[in-house]
């Protein structure tokens, strides 16, 4: 998620992974690998019937009065392998 | 008896003997152990032969990521960074074993399990080697699911294929039916539970099933893996991710994005002005398990 300034400065950047996190159930490092991964530590990914839904509040810059919001949701099941799947764009305004 | 009718037997015999073999491309007999080593299991579990009447399955099938179970994504070897560091990888060159290099195969490649160690010792000269020609001839193919997975209850017959009806006249083996080809676990025999503990070096892939059985179901989940990825018994069975489009666009259409944003001036206290963007995102799941697995 990225906020810019009317001049196109990002003032805010924020990134959310959402994946099962697996251990080697030896210790809490989180590991790679499916010769490595034996249970989890923890589990972000998008379950059914349980919607994924976040909440950020962004504070605006000072003098900034209008922002350009973009929202991308991509897919990546390796490293640098990326599949886009959703970009949204939104402008905010203080002004109404 | 007349030489003419002797000669006569003996051409005849000579054309049944060529018809049988041209209409049956299977042996009749039941198949044998396995006793050499990567291109007889390459041979065994070959599904060409089936291509002759079940084209059209054939041809799905082959876009599939089953008919190349151990070629990655973008066609790389998925077992070659394996078997050259990490527990599963070759210590000693004279002991390589499917149950100590190619767990794995478990799921990738299960008729390996059952085959001689040489298969796998030749398997893994060929991963090393980086022979794509010959690690993409091996593959889940009709074999292994209508025959070895085919059956949970008791064994599945040797010579013996399964399908969802009897056909005891079926070429080359006799069909029989087994209902469990329709059930979820017939898929969640290989995409997976969780961990493997199977094998002196444990291993843990594909989780899917087990999300689909301990989270999709006992939310109320009705639907099978059939049902989504296979339907009308079509064997394309997606997502292909080698169709980058296409595996975009069904995750796109699986995950649905919302977005809501407003922007405010927020006052905790008076004086205290804040102006603030308050951002909302909500990812609607309609898969029948966890996004991503693994």
């Amino acid at each position: 998620m990225t906020a810019n300034a009317p001049d196109g400065k990002t003032f805010f950047h924020a990134e959310k992974i959402y994946m099962p996190q697996a251990g080697d159930s030896r210790g809490s490092q989180m590991v790679l690998g499916p010769d490595k991964k034996l249970g989890f530590l923890r589990d972000t990914s998008i379950q059914p019937f349980a919607p994924k839904e976040e909440t950020l509040e962004i504070s605006l810059p000072p003098g900034v009065e209008t922002a350009e919001l973009e929202v991308r949701l991509s897919y990546q099941p390796r490293p640098g392998n990326v599949y886009p799947l959703h970009q949204v764009k939104r402008r905010v305004s203080l002004t109404r | 008896m007349p030489r003419s009718i002797k000669i006569g037997l003996s051409v005849l015999s000579l054309l049944l003997a060529t018809w049988l073999t041209w209409v049956t491309p299977w042996s009749l007999a039941a198949p044998q152990t396995p006793k050499d080593g990567l291109a007889d299991l390459i041979a065994r579990y070959d599904s060409s032969g089936c291509r002759e009447c079940h084209e059209d399955i054939h041809q799905q099938w082959e876009q599939s990521h089953h008919a190349r179970s151990l070629m990655g994504m973008d066609d790389w070897i998925i077992m070659g960074p394996y078997l050259k560091g990490g527990p599963l990888a070759i210590k000693d060159p004279t002991k390589i074993s499917a149950a100590a290099n190619f767990p794995c195969a478990k799921c990738h490649l299960p008729q390996l399990l059952d085959a001689p160690d040489q298969a796998a010792a030749e398997l893994a000269a060929a991963v090393l080697a980086d022979d794509k020609a010959t690690v993409r001839k091996l593959n889940i193919g009709c074999v292994v699911c209508h025959g070895d997975k085919a059956v949970v209850h008791g064994r599945p017959e040797p010579g013996v294929l399964y399908g969802s009806r009897d056909i005891p006249d079926h070429p080359g083996r006799p069909v029989k039916k087994s209902p469990f080809l329709k059930s979820a676990l017939f898929c969640g025999q290989c995409h997976g539970q969780g961990p493997v503990l199977d094998f002196e070096n444990p291993i843990q892939c594909a989780t899917l099933y087990g999300s689909y059985l301990h989270g999709y179901i006992p939310s109320g989940g009705g639907q099978t893996c059939q049902d989504c990825h296979m339907p009308a018994a079509n064997h394309y069975m997606p997502p292909n991710f080698n169709n980058r489009p296409e595996t975009a666009e069904r995750l796109r259409q699986a995950l649905p994005l919302e977005v809501r944003a407003m922007a405010y001036r927020f006052q905790p206290k008076d004086g205290d002005i804040r102006p603030l963007m308050v951002v909302r995102t909500k990812i609607t799941s309609r898969a029948g398990h966890r996004v991503p697995d693994g």
